[in-house]
């Protein structure tokens, strides 16, 4: 039990102890629920909700009718969980920054990269959200709902995926590094 | 009770991220520049560990797998290149 305690604490895992943790997830996830992880399709079901509500007519194609239906999906609410759970594991080893004064931005590489101003990391993550968000829209899938959920269905969309974003994810740190890579 | 399932499930795939730091923007973008191979080493065991349980599970008939991604090369693969290029900007 102590030992319990002492690893809930610790801010950082073995990404092995970690990924094992994940995995089980996984595996839960369809047999309890017959569902697959992910996180991006939750985001277009309540983009597509809150769309349907405001403009019904640019909503209303394949995309939001069929592929991805609007609505309190099981996926939206595993986000919901996914929020807290990030928070709980930040709080058992006291590294939550809510309310703290470098809370907004706490990350040193960033800074040393990027400067130190807040609202470079704002609208950096905003584009580079919607630049995300819209990836996965064309891959059916973002690192969950496609490269882990599909890989471990062996479907070789996951691997292509996987390819793709690491072959783009290397390039683009090498511009933003350059010799500093 | 589908939504109290994906409720806890939800919340120990966010710890599981939280643990692993991949909530950190140094620890993905790091993976891109290979300093820090923790993005890999967290994705490869829990595809490993899912793999195994979910065909073993199924090789014992105790469950049946949900439709699947579809699979269509280039969308998949232009996806993950712009996928690529978010990622390393933004570390989410």
């Amino acid at each position: 039990m102590d030992w319990l305690k002492k690893q809930i604490s610790k801010e950082t895992w073995s990404p092995y102890a970690a990924g094992i943790l994940l995995g089980i997830v996984g595996v839960l996830a369809v047999l309890l629920s017959n569902k697959l992880l992910g996180a991006s399709g939750a985001f277009e079901n309540l983009a597509g909700m809150i769309g349907k509500a405001i403009v019904p007519n640019a909503f209303n194609n394949m995309y939001f009718n069929v592929v991805m239906p609007p609505g309190i999906t099981w996926g939206v609410i595993l986000l919901v969980g996914v929020f807290f759970g990030g928070m709980i594991g930040a709080a058992t080893s006291k590294s939550l920054k809510w309310g703290k004064q470098d809370a907004s931005n706490s990350d040193t590489q960033w800074k040393r990269i990027f400067g130190p101003q807040t609202w470079k990391r704002w609208v950096l993550g905003f584009f580079g959200a919607i630049l995300l968000e819209y990836a996965a829209g064309i891959a059916g899938g973002c690192t969950s709902g496609l490269a882990i959920s599909g890989g471990m269905l062996l479907v070789p969309a996951a691997f292509l995926f996987i390819a793709g974003m690491f072959g783009s994810g290397i390039l683009t740190a090498l511009i933003i590094y350059r010799n500093r890579y | 009770m589908n939504y109290a399932i994906a409720l806890v499930l939800g919340a120990f795939f966010g710890f599981s991220l939280n643990k692993a730091g991949l909530t950190k923007y140094n620890k993905i973008v790091n993976q891109f520049r290979f300093t820090d191979m923790a993005v890999l080493k967290f994705m490869m065991t829990a595809l490993v560990v899912a793999m195994i349980g979910l065909y073993g599970l199924r090789g014992l008939g105790l469950v049946t797998f949900p439709t699947v991604p579809a699979t269509y090369i280039v969308g998949n693969l232009a996806g993950g290149l712009l996928f690529g290029v978010g990622m390393a900007l933004t570390g989410y």
